[in-house]
């Protein structure tokens, strides 16, 4: 839904955080000021996402514009998204007497919930392995310390159960271009995503550089009933608790009823 | 058409739930038990974590059983001196078995335990009762009739502190139904069920209460403990999802009173062969998936605080 607004918003240039004047080429997309001319201008199709009683997932869309042409020869557009970082575990199931069991787990402190990379191009491609690396870039490069066993055969174990679930996206679609000048990528962000602060970070590459960035962030947050729920869930569990026996054996007291009438 | 749950954090599709529901309603309509030992693997199976599915199994359960009690209290059905007495046992063990679930959760664990629990009660029960049945259907087409027998005495009517119980017609002590409500209490933390499956044959073959106040007793029991479990993981894992509990109740409500109406129809006996043979039936699967090479050998989780 929010794909296809935005993608009937976007030849008509949306809405960019500056009110701008009348571009002056016509064939230019129409986020380029006249003086300034920023090499790069991105944007989000929203800044709030909110999860209510009927959250089944969304997409949020990154879309911009570059100063000079994009594409083939030209310059080249890379997204990286993520969610806040947050503790995990990662455990191997051993065999005891032919049952599957947890065995031994290492602790990765700093994981991100979500976590989506895309480009104009393969980033390979587009920037040195060195340079990848200085800049964290890519889901080999995140920066995942762990506590506890040290096998690199939890890390990647952690990186393939993450991207299975859908919540990690190494360049599973490509940015597309339109007119040598707009970009647009998809952030999926599934029914499972987590609440927080999201990061989204553009880069504009030249020549296996990077020219220009620019951050910009969402909020995932629940709201309306799912919320207030959570809510008082957490901070009044004996509240929540006595509520849930009351509301259960009403409902219960309450069909009984209503199917001994019908 | 998807429905977000506040606490499990994941959106499912609210048909699927109405149906698991509706359809552990109508067995557990069918059987007279709650019916929280289908629904809590069923949770686990279509990807609710195993915390909340337990904790809002046990809140599902007395939703479910409310009904039932109500109406087994208005024919009479119910014991309330031994209902009291199993649930001050009951009380007790479902406060331990809350603080070994928050400890398994800890651990890591909680899958494997809830897992083990349930191969193990399980399966133990669902054989007992199918071979009780057996017994009972091959003696009955052989001699025409059952044997008048109440019940057997056991080593255990000999303990002290004897109470007398009117309704089940019984003069024993009260160490044993404490004890029974103990482990119910337990189980009822740790596999997020009422009991019922456990209760009713406990009752029938260690108390020897006469099967008539068995499923209305058993119920009280439930009931009580199935709310004391939902306070108590509510407080201690904070595990309960209220949108969950209800949409399984609104299914399952309707399909108790459909199997309650099929159930006046079968045996005693019958009833409980089949019964034991789901016992088993869930047992069996649940086993399987301990033993069964898991697809991943790595499984993530968030570390709990």
């Amino acid at each position: 839904m929010a794909l296809l607004l935005a993608a009937l918003l976007l030849p008509d240039g949306p809405a960019p955080a500056q009110p701008l004047p009348l571009p002056p080429p016509p064939p230019a997309p129409p986020q380029q000021p006249a003086q300034a001319r920023p090499p790069l201008v991105a944007e989000l199709s929203q800044t709030r996402v909110e999860i209510s009683t009927g959250f089944s997932g969304t997409d949020v869309l990154v879309f911009g514009a570059t100063e000079r042409l994009l594409g083939p020869g030209g310059d080249d557009i890379l997204v990286v998204a993520q969610s806040p970082p947050e503790p995990m575990v990662v455990r191997r199931r051993v065999n005891v007497l032919g049952f599957w069991i947890n065995g031994p787990s290492a602790r990765f402190r700093q994981v991100p919930g979500f976590y989506l990379l895309t480009g104009t191009r393969p980033l390979r491609e587009l920037l040195s392995e060195e340079e990848r690396a200085a800049k964290r870039l890519g889901l080999d490069n995140l920066p995942l310390a762990s506590t506890g066993v040290q096998d690199p055969a939890y890390h990647e174990a952690l990186l393939r159960l993450k991207q299975d679930a859908m919540l990690w996206h190494e360049e599973d679609e490509a940015i597309q271009i339109s007119g040598a000048r707009l970009f647009r990528a998809r952030l999926p962000l599934p029914a499972t995503v987590a609440t927080g602060d999201f990061r989204v970070e553009v880069l504009l590459v030249r020549d296996g550089r990077v020219m220009a960035r620019q951050e910009l962030g969402f909020r995932v947050e629940r709201v309306g009933a799912a919320a207030r729920i959570a809510d008082v869930a957490e901070q009044d569990p004996v509240i929540y608790g006595l509520a849930c026996i009351l509301l259960a054996a009403l409902a219960g007291w309450l069909g009984s009823v209503l199917f001994r009438r019908g | 058409m998807q429905v977000y749950l506040p606490i499990a954090e994941m959106s499912v599709d609210a048909l699927l739930l109405l149906g698991i529901g509706f359809g552990v309603g109508w067995l557990s309509g069918l059987f007279g038990v709650g019916g929280g030992f289908l629904l809590t693997p069923l949770l686990i199976l279509i990807g609710i974590p195993a915390p909340v599915a337990v904790a809002s199994g046990a809140n599902q359960t007395l939703g479910a059983s409310v009904s039932g009690l109500i109406a087994q209290w208005r024919r009479g059905n119910v014991d309330p001196r031994m209902g009291l007495v199993l649930l001050a046992g009951g009380f007790v063990g479902s406060a331990l078995g809350v603080q070994l679930f928050a400890w398994l959760r800890r651990q890591g664990q909680v899958d494997l335990a809830v897992a083990v629990f349930y191969v193990v009660v399980l399966g133990s029960v669902g054989g007992l009762m199918v071979r009780e049945s057996v017994r009972a259907i091959l003696r009955r087409r052989r001699r025409g009739t059952a044997p008048a027998r109440l019940h057997a005495h056991l080593w255990m009517h000999g303990l002290p502190f004897k109470l007398r119980f009117r309704k089940s017609r019984l003069y024993i002590s009260v160490i044993p139904p404490l004890l029974i409500g103990l482990m119910i209490g337990v189980l009822s933390a740790v596999m997020g069920v009422g009991g019922g499956f456990m209760l009713v044959p406990a009752m029938i073959y260690l108390l020897g209460m006469p099967t008539a106040v068995v499923i209305g007793t058993s119920l009280f029991q439930v009931v009580f403990v199935a709310a004391n479990v939902t306070l108590l993981q509510a407080v201690s894992t904070g595990s309960v999802d209220i949108v969950l509990t209800l949409l399984l109740l609104v299914g399952g409500v309707a399909g108790a009173q459909f199997g309650a109406s099929m159930g006046t129809r079968l045996r005693g006996e019958e009833t409980r062969f089949l019964l034991g043979l789901l016992v088993l039936g869930v047992a069996l699967s649940l086993l399987w998936g301990l033993v069964a090479t898991p697809d991943s050998l790595f499984a993530i989780g968030p570390i709990p605080s």
